[in-house]
Order: structure tokens, then sequence, then C-alpha cells
């Protein structure tokens, strides 16, 4: 219990921080240079912090006790379920800082001391009407009519701060660039040895943690042959637990694993394999929702089948779509596929609405790993790793090879005067008829038809990219970038 | 055995062969071949998580039973509810279905106009409730009506095509339902090769509706359940979500169709009957003829659930006034879901019985008599553990304490007994409650709630009769005029009479007695009416002295208000619905053994039903020391610790700008604070190596952030990331 408590206290205090900084920026400095190291800044929010916790500290016990009040905090902050949650979120976050502006016009002029007394007693009033339990609930309505005319005019100030802050389209922010850092970009390999090498900071808690979490193992099973699924959240991986997971409860059981991290999942695959492994049915479907009938079909009709699903990272790129949420969600609901999955997006509870979170039936468990999120993020290309390329120049060289000679030939043509233009920045593309007329002249095409017939080829493959200009006219491009086409030219000279 | 599965996507197989760093963890799919054993069976589940095995296979039992129970006890409930409606769309169906039977004048005046008829159901927000309802509504036509339904989602049908195809397929289907299995060779054609039009509709209808007609003498059973030429009946589940062109062209379509074949919709709606005419044109909307149902509202469906599960005592199980509060709040301010609260409920009784041991006593109390006397030694143990148990044992003579400490069979006797008290306390409890309603919910502004889920927790919350609304309540009751008051004694009578309580034949006799009082009033009344009143005395012609003399006596008089007799039976009646609430609507947490039967972990219920992920991940950014418990993270004051692990501290610092970030002022700050933290031991020799990791570390961070949705990639300026929250637009 000790830790929950301990973790209500903390989400209290983490809804000052923030609005502290953000206020900051809309206030004053949006655009002020990134400081650099921790100076003043953090001495502000420091001392801030420390005077809230002087006015609470005899209430702070209470506020323990009084988990309702934490909660009440907690859902404002949410805006897990629809826009009516969320509008409140907003105004919670108003109301807040509002607050907080009182404040930091205290530590900036010490002149206005009314007001500041004021708005020690704003705070004060507030606490105290926690101090009645009956009132508790109420907490995240205005606690009385005086305050709140009085923070009416107030917040109408700070929305139009806000929007003012908001509506200049420039931001000041310094000029530098890692190359003028003359440090080499790592590539990915370097990275991960890197990475390795330095040990994972507070090893033995985290381990703890999991520990904790392990334990709900057999729970987890329960409730899910109870006819819910479950969704794990929280800051770090759940790829191990939910592995540790699959390894100690699934064994033998029919299971599936979906790393949804991955950057070419399709819910078609997914279903793909539950038809073909789990259903042993060949065969292809028009669409997904037959497959997914299909599979509904036979899930009801054969009581003995069950199966269980693992998806990590559902809010993933390629699974959030609207439709395919809705066929998991479909899926999920049957009595006998047990879901259960992880999400890490901190807007990932906008997915669902409530026809989807119904057919979901989530049973929420935090799990709060700390554990780095090594596989999830080594498919997404950071931005501070260098892109090595050779996944792209393997797959270009893999699809001309299974092209005419004439089709490279176009294709070659089109890669070289794009090398050609590579120090022009504002270089748009090749328009059609440019490259219409020197394929010709190459006898590589006889009419615009076979062409187009080729570019559509290649645009099926996203070898190549096409954009209208101002003037209407399509150009091509080819989405890589010069090294990798250079590398590829190369390659092709030496093939031939 | 186990088989990998890899599943990709053409291009993406070089991944797989080229870097070696995802190669051990390529398994997209893993998938244990199928070893279809169900070893572990539920209990185990149950059991394992306990940390004491005890009797988890007759908690489980007990669980499963409850659930069972609570579920057809809904499902009943809902029923119930619903069949007003349905019987009102039955015989919609009916009125409209027999102007096509017998071909009536004004039949065809309808097939000129070509009108549909059509009924709009609205059936309110909760989409989730409709379901539900829609199953139950096509089982009710299925049986009493006809066997031609079709059900059409929005997202099944994003083109006119789809749409008939969809039709065409359930028709079909039902058909072969309801044909024998001789006639099934006709029917193997697939649907998918028939073309999808009207036309092959209507065959298809005509060829049916023959059938069933030759088979009419064999076969009396389906013609006697349906009606002569059924209609064909398509509902349309979320009305709003079609798109207008599919709806458009389908109802326009089969308007000129309808007089071949009886076509009724059904327009499933949620918000309001307005979005018929706001989806449709005039030209298409005047095609249909409609006629409007209401469907009962989600807050009178879930009174009645509460009423007819929480606030009785059929289920040994209860619900604490935080966990009801939980529940209201979700449903209220969330959902509008009873499906939701119901599975909000099934959720508590799975908890409580998972996790409290001594649960095993929450059945019927004569089962549960039975199974105290089989109660182990740490069961009993458990039993004294109880805060309420042990509240009760020190209000005991010293002997008796230390027998119902030492001796398991005295213990068992009084929990026995201290169960019978709590079975009678609830018998007692809810009538009264209802009785209170009955009084509470005609006040003006309702100081109690208007509801009786309000009263419920109120009274459970602490006792009722000290609260300030309490107060003001009795006082406006005291008010209350004389036929209000009857009424209610009647209702309250009613209630009491009905409920199977032992003890109230006393209140019974005694509300009854105060009812002739008031009887006998009225017939007092008029010898009373006879007196001369000062008032009419004033209006006898006087002098100015006098009147000056009757209106002073007479402000006198009322100053030292004699209560007459109306009022007098009034505050005592008042005063004795009063003792009743003190004597009976006793808090439950008052209640020795209350935490047998009543689950009140509300905090995990919210956890669970209503979570916090953004919450959460602040937490864990802002304050690890709430999750990881280290020494080195304590004296975080809401600064940058630099100690904390590096998404905490690349968090922090990208809390500090504005929209864009700047990357290398970003990892310069980084790498500031986390060489800082490691002091001044690092070499100034392997400087540069130590960097190689920061930089590293840094790139982790960030890329976790980005996973995580706090920035993304810009281009508005070179090594720049966009902020995604807080102020960051």
């Amino acid at each position: 219990m000790s830790l929950a408590e301990c973790r209500s206290a903390g989400a209290l205090e983490v809804k000052f921080v923030p609005d502290e900084d953000v206020l900051r920026h809309i206030a004053d400095d949006a655009g002020v240079k990134v400081q650099k190291g921790k100076s003043q800044l953090i001495v502000n929010t420091k001392r801030f912090v420390k005077k809230l916790e002087a006015i609470s500290d005899d209430e702070a016990q209470e506020i323990l006790e009084e988990k309702n009040y934490v909660a009440v905090l907690g859902l404002c902050g949410e805006g897990t379920w629809g826009t009516g949650t969320y509008h409140r979120c907003y105004f919670g976050r108003f109301f807040l800082s509002q607050r907080l502006e009182s404040e930091s016009e205290y530590s900036a002029s010490c002149s206005e001391e009314e007001e500041v007394e004021e708005a020690q007693k704003e705070v004060s009033t507030v606490l105290s009407h926690q101090k009645t339990p009956a009132k508790t609930k109420a907490v995240s309505t205005p606690p009385s009519r005086k305050t709140l005319t009085k923070k009416k005019d107030n917040m109408n100030n700070l929305v139009e701060e806000y929007f003012e802050a908001h509506s200049s389209s420039k931001v000041l922010t310094s000029d530098r660039t890692l190359q003028k850092l003359r440090r080499k970009r790592l590539n990915q390999q370097t990275l991960h040895d890197l990475l390795q090498k330095s040990p994972l900071a507070y090893a033995a808690e985290i381990k703890e943690l999991n520990q904790q979490y392990e334990s709900l193992f057999s729970k987890w099973m329960l409730q899910l042959h109870l006819g819910f699924n479950i969704v794990l959240y929280g800051l770090g991986s759940k790829h191990d637990l939910l592995e540790k997971f699959r390894t100690s409860m699934l064994q033998d059981s029919v299971h599936l694993v979906v790393n949804g991290y991955f950057p070419s999942i399709t819910v078609k695959s997914v279903l793909n394999s539950i038809t073909e492994e789990v259903l042993d049915h060949i065969g292809t479907f028009r669409s997904p929702l037959d497959q997914l009938e299909f599979i509904m079909k036979r899930f009801k009709e054969d009581s003995s089948l069950e199966l269980y699903v693992l998806i990590h990272n559902l809010d993933s790129q390629m699974l959030r779509g609207e439709r395919s949420q809705q066929i998991l969600a479909q899926l999920s609901s049957l009595p006998s596929i047990y879901l259960i999955a992880s999400i890490d997006h901190i807007n990932a509870p906008l997915m669902w609405d409530q026809a989807k979170q119904s057919l979901y039936n989530w049973l929420w468990y935090e799990t709060t790993t700390f554990s780095p999120y090594v596989e999830e993020t080594s498919y997404e290309n950071s931005l501070l790793v260098q892109q090595s390329g050779s996944l792209a120049l393997s797959s270009l060289t893999h699809v001309l090879h299974s092209l005419t000679p004439n089709a490279r030939g176009i294709f070659r043509l089109l890669a070289q005067y794009q090398l050609e233009n590579k120090d022009n920045a504002s270089y748009p593309g090749l328009s059609f008829q440019d490259f219409y007329q020197q394929c010709r002249e190459a006898f590589l095409v006889n009419s615009d038809l076979t062409l187009r017939a080729q570019l559509t080829e290649f645009r099926d493959h996203k070898l190549i990219r096409t954009k209208r200009g101002a003037d209407g006219v399509e150009y091509l491009l080819i989405p890589v970038d010069d090294s990798t086409l250079t590398d590829f030219l190369e390659k092709e000279d030496e093939d031939v | 055995m186990f088989i990998y599965l890899y599943v990709f996507i053409y291009k993406k197989i070089f991944l797989l062969q080229l870097s070696p760093l995802f190669s051990s963890q390529q398994r997209m799919f893993c998938l244990d071949n199928l070893i279809c054993a169900c070893v572990y069976f539920l209990a185990d589940y149950f059991r394992e998580g306990n940390s004491d095995l005890e009797d988890s296979e007759l908690r489980f039992a007990t669980c499963q039973s409850l659930q069972k129970q609570v579920k057809s006890e809904t499902e009943q409930i809902e029923e119930e509810l619903n069949e007003q409606l349905f019987d009102n769309l039955v015989s919609f169906l009916r009125r409209s279905h027999s102007a096509f039977q017998e071909k009536t004048t004004e039949w065809t005046w309808r097939t000129k106009s070509r009108e549909i008829p059509t009924a709009a159901l609205v059936l309110g927000v909760n989409v989730t409730d409709h379901d539900f309802t829609f199953r139950s509504l096509s089982e009710v036509l299925q049986n009493n009506v006809t066997p031609y339904i079709a059900l059409l989602e929005a997202k099944d049908c994003p083109g006119i095509k789809n749409l008939m195809q969809k039709l065409l397929g359930q028709l079909m289907n039902c058909c072969i339902d309801v044909g024998s299995s001789e006639e099934e060779d006709y029917e193997q054609v697939s649907h998918t090769r028939v073309r999808c039009s009207m036309t092959s509709l209507i065959n298809w209808y005509e060829s049916a509706t023959k059938r069933t007609d030759s088979e009419t003498p064999g076969k009396k059973r389906t013609s006697s359940r349906h009606w002569q030429s059924p209609p064909v009946v398509v509902i349309f589940k979320d009305m709003e979500s079609f798109t207008t062109k599919v709806l458009q062209d389908f109802v326009v379509i089969s308007s000129q169709h309808i007089g071949e074949f009886p076509l009724v919709l059904i327009f499933g709606i949620a918000t309001s009957p307005m979005i018929i005419h706001s989806l449709l044109p005039h030209s298409v909307s005047s095609l249909l003829c409609i006629e409007l149902f209401q469907s009962l509202s989600c807050k009178d469906h879930l009174s009645t659930i509460i009423d007819k599960v929480l606030l009785t005592t059929q289920f040994p199980l209860k619900l604490s006034e935080k966990v009801l509060q939980v529940l209201i709040n979700i449903f209220l301010y969330h959902d509008f879901s009873v499906q939701n609260f119901i599975k909000g409920f099934q959720l508590c009784i799975v908890e409580h019985f998972h996790s409290n041991p001594l649960s095993i006593l929450c059945c019927q109390l004569e089962e549960a008599k039975r199974r105290v006397n089989s109660l182990s030694h740490n069961q009993c143990e458990n039993v004294r553990r109880l805060p309420s148990f042990r509240r009760y044992v020190e209000s005991q003579v010293s002997e008796k304490q230390i027998a119902l400490l030492t001796a398991d069979s005295s213990l068992k006797e009084a929990v026995r007994k201290l169960l019978e008290d709590l079975n009678v306390y609830h018998e007692n409890y809810f009538p009264i409650l209802r009785c209170l309603h009955v009084f509470t919910s005609s006040l003006p502004k309702y100081p109690l709630g208007k509801q009786i889920r309000e009263l419920h927790c109120a009274c459970l919350e602490n006792r009722v009769w000290e609260t300030e609304e309490y107060e003001s309540s009795l006082q406006l009751a005291r008010m209350l005029n004389k036929s209000d008051l009857v009424t209610m004694l009647q209702k309250c009578v009613e209630i009491l009479v009905s409920s199977p309580g032992r003890e109230f034949d006393e209140i019974v006799e005694r509300l009854k007695e105060f009812l002739t009082q008031f009887q006998k009033l009225e017939e007092t009344y008029q010898e009373r009416d006879e007196s001369v009143s000062p008032q009419k005395e004033l209006q006898k012609k006087t002098n100015l002295y006098n009147l000056q003399k009757t209106l002073l006596e007479l402000k006198e008089s009322r100053r030292s208000k004699k209560l007459t007799k109306f009022e007098m039976l009034r505050f005592e009646v008042v005063d004795y619905i009063d003792s009743l609430v003190r004597r009976y609507l006793v808090p439950a947490d008052h209640k020795t053994l209350h935490e047998i039967v009543y689950f009140n972990t509300a905090s995990v219920l919210r956890e669970h039903l209503n979570a916090a992920p953004r919450i959460a991940l602040h937490t864990a950014l802002n304050n690890p020391y709430s999750y990881l418990k280290s020494e080195a993270l304590k004296s975080d004051g809401g600064s940058i610790s630099n100690k904390a692990p590096d998404i905490c501290i690349a968090y922090k610092l990208h809390l500090e700008c504005g929209r864009l970030i700047n990357l290398v002022d970003w990892l310069e700050a980084f790498s500031t604070v986390v060489t800082a933290a490691e002091g001044p031991t690092a070499d100034v020799a392997s400087s540069d190596q130590v960097d190689d990791v920061i930089h590293a570390r840094f790139i982790r961070a960030v890329s976790e952030l980005e996973l995580l949705g706090f920035i993304k990639p810009s281009k508005q300026k070179t090594d720049h990331v966009a902020r995604l929250t807080w102020g960051g637009c």
C-alpha cells in the first residue's frame, strides 16, 4: 500500500511542475535559448515546490489518506475516454497553472504583496476544503464563487497569453547544428555496442519492480479467462515482461505474438497468421473483413479452440489506424481469444472510442518497468542515428533485378539526372515530359504510355515519388539520399 | 516443439539478413505448434495468485456461481425493460404488414407513392449497450414475426454494393435456418455468385415464400410462428455512421420495388430523430413512412439495475460506498453504458473473492453457517484479524474475550451469530432505505438526492442522521401537507408489507395507526370548522379599538403557537421515521464482519477500469523515486536529480524548451547533467570515449521520448525536434 500511496503523492506533484514550466514559456520566454545548465529556472521550480509543500505539509497526511483527491486530479489530467474529459483536463490545467501564476508573480515582484496573500489564501482554501471529507470529491470544481469569478478574469488573460505565444510561427532557438559539432553520427551498430557497454542504471530496483508485476501473472490468466482483456501501460519497455508471461504461462497453449513496433506489420498479416497457422486454412480472402468473419465463425463453432494473442505496442504506427483497431477489437471480443497488449504512447487511449473500448473490454494494469525500449526503438529511424542506407540500397537492387533491362535503363536515367542536380537545393525533380524525351532518345520507350506503365511499377515499389509542381507539371523524384544513389549506380556499373 | 513463423513483407526481408542486431529478435510470430491442451484450469490460476491456498476452490466455485447468477439476473431485467418497446415495434410491423397482405386501397396508394414503412428507434448515446438491444430485438422478431431479418452495420457497408451483398447474404442464410435440409441443395448456390441486385432479392423472396407456402400442409409450425408472407426487416444498427449516399441510394432503389415484396426498415438512432432529416434530403425522406420509437433512457435503466441487483438481499456480495461511487461516476461521466456498469460489478465479484480469503463466507446465510463449521484454524485467525471483529471483541467482557481469541469453537459460534445479525441488518436496511427514499424524493430541492442510489451512498458513508442534509430534509418533511404525507405513508406500508423482514409487523401496525389517525383528523376537521375562527370575527363590523385588540390577540396566539392536531401528528410521524432511520440505517462498516460481504477496495477498481496512463507516465518521468526505491533518487524535490535515469533527465530538459528544441543544445545540456553526476572521477584522457557513451545514451533517451509521443522530428529547422505536449504545438 505504501508504494501506491507514494505514487499518488507523486502524482500530485507531477501536476504542478510541468505546468509551472509551461507557464513560464507562455508567460515570457517562448523562445529564449535553451538554458544550458539547470540554472535559475530550476532553482525557481525548486523553491516553488518547496513553498507548496510547506503549505500542504500539515495536510500531507490527509492527502495521502484521501486518495480520492488524488484520483480526482488523476481523472482531470486524463483524457482517456472522451472529449468531455479532455475538456475538463484542460480546464484543470488552467485552473492549476493559474494559481501558479500568482505564485510566480510573487517571485517576480514582491511589491504586489496583497495579491500574493490572496493567492496564498486561495491555495489554503483549496486545501482546507480537502479537509472536510464530504467535499473531497468536489475539489476539481472551483471552491467558491468569489474565487471563481476572480479566476475567470485571470483565466481569460491566461488563455489570451497562450494563444499569443502560439500565434507567431517564429520560434527562437539557437542555430547550432549537429554537423558543426564535429562529431560523427553514430550508426546503429556502434550505438548498440556503446549502449551495451554502459551499465543499466538501477538494475536492482528495476528487477524488484518486475518481480512485483510477475506475481500478477496468474491473476491475469484468471481475468483473461473471465472475458476481460488486459492492457499494460507505464514507462519502460514491457516487452520482456510480456515475454516472461508467455514463457511462464502460455507454454502449453496456442498463442500468437505480434510485435506491433515492427515497421511493416499490418492487421492483415496478423489475420493471415491466425487463419493459416491456427485454423489451418488454405486460401485467400477478399478483404480483412471477410477474413475476420471467417475467423469469428470458426471460433464460435469450435468452442475447444483457444488462442492467446500478445501484442507488443498496440499503439504502434502501423496498428493505430481506425480500421486496424476496429478489426483487432472485434477479434478480441471473441470469448475464446485472449488478448494481452501493451501501450506506450501518451495519447494511445485516444485510439479507442466507446464502441471499441467495450469490444476490447480492457482491464488496465500499470506496469512501469523503466527498462529501455531496446527493440521498440531499434526500428524507429532515429533522428541522430546515421542512416546506413544498406536497407534502401539492397531493396533497390533487388527490385531492379527483377525488371526488364529497359526498365532498369529508365531508372538509371532518372538516377543519373538526380545526381547531376544534387547540388541544386531547389531541384524539383525531373519533369515527365523531359524524362519522356530522354527515354525516347535512349531508345528505352516508344510511347509515353509504356513509360507511364513503367513508372506505375516503380511507384508501386516505392522507388519513385511524383509530385505536382506549381505549374501543374508532374515531377519525378527518387526518395533515396544521394550517397545511397551513388552507391547504387556504382554497383550497377560493376554488374554491367 | 516450436515453429517460428516469419511474416514480413517483401522488402523487409533484408532487414533480417543484413543487420545482425535484430537477428535474434526476428520472431514476428511465434506459434507453439498446436498442442491444444488446457493443462491449467481456471481454478488453478485463481489459487496460484493467493498467498493462502485454503478453500480457494470453494471460493472460486462460489464466485463463479454468483457471477452467473448476476449475469442471468441482469439479462432478465434488461429483457423486461425492453419488452414494451419490442411489443410496440411488433405491433407496428403488424400494422404496416397487414396493409400489404390485404392489398387494400391504402396499400396500393402507398405503393403508388412508394413509401417504405420505417421505424426510427431512438436508443440514446450509450452505443455500447445497443448491441444487446439489437440482438434481443432480432431474436424477438425471429420468433414471432419473420425469419427474414438483416442487421446492417455502417462499417460493413462503405458502398451500396457491399450493402446489398451483406443484405442478401444475411437473408439467404437465415432462410436456410428455416428451410429443411432437403432444400439445402437449392440454397447452396452461394450468394456471392448471385448478382446482388434488387431483382435477385425479389426473386429470392418470391421463391422463398412460395416454398414455405407449399410446405404449409406438412409443416404447420413454421407458418404458425411467422406471419403469412413475412416481411423483410432490414435493421440499420448505427444510422448516423452510414454514408448518406449509401442510405439514399438504398432507400430510393428499394422504394421502386416496395410493391413487390414487403420491406420494413428499422433505423437505430443514437442522437435525435432529427438526424434522419439531416442525413436524407427531402426527396428521399419523403419515400419513408417513419414512426418514432423511444427506448428507455439509460439512466432509468441503471436505476432499475441498481434497484434489482444492488439493493436487495438476493446477492450476498455488497458494494461499499466508495466502490459504488466509482462505478456510478464512470457511468455518469464517461459512457452512460449499463453494460460497463455490470462489467464493473462483475470485476468487483472476482476481485473480492480473489483477494479476500474470508469471502468463502460470502454466500447465502444457510450455506455460510455450514461453512463456518468447517473453517480451519488459519481462517479463524483471519477472522480475528478483521478490524471490525476486533472492535467487537473489545466490547465483550473479559472471559468472553479470551474465549473468542483462543478457542476456535466459541469463535465459530460467535461468527455464526454475527453473520445472522448481518443478514437481519440487510433485511431491514433495504426496505427502510426505500421508505426513507419515498420521503426524501418528494422534498423540494432534494437535499438527500433524487435517486435512491444517492441516498444509499449517503447512508453507507456515515451515520446519515448526523449530516446536515438529513437535518434539512427532516425540517422540510415537517412541512409536508397532509395528502402527500398520507400517500407516502401508504407507499411505505406497501414496501414494508412486500418485504421479507421479520420485524416489520410492528412498524406496519404503527404506520397504519398513523393513517387512521389522519383519517380521523379529517372527520374532526368539520367539527372544528364550525367553531368560529378569529378570522371570521374580523370580518364583523368593529371599531378601530376592537380591531386593534383582536389583531394583537391574534398575533399573541400565533406566537405561542398552539399546535393543531394535524401538526402534532405530523411531528409524530416524522419523529417516528427518524427513529426508524436511526435504528436500521446504520452504516455497514459499523457492523461486525462487514468485511466479508462488502467489497471496498475502490482503488483497485479505479485502477483497472478507469486508468490514468498519462499520469503514470508523468509520475515515472518526473519523480522516478516513486517507482525506483533508491536512496540516490530520494532527495529529488522537483529539480533534476542528475542521477535519475537518462530518459527522466532528457524529459526534464525538454520541458524547459518551447515548441522547437535544438538537438545540439539539448545534447549539451544532457551531457552536462550526466557528467556532473558521474563527478570528477571521469578521466580526462578517456573523456572522448565517455562522450561517445553519453551521446549514445542521449540518442536512446530521445528516441524513447519520440516513441512515447513527446517529440517528433521537425523539418522547420535543421536538427530540431518539435515538442508535442504541454504548450508545444
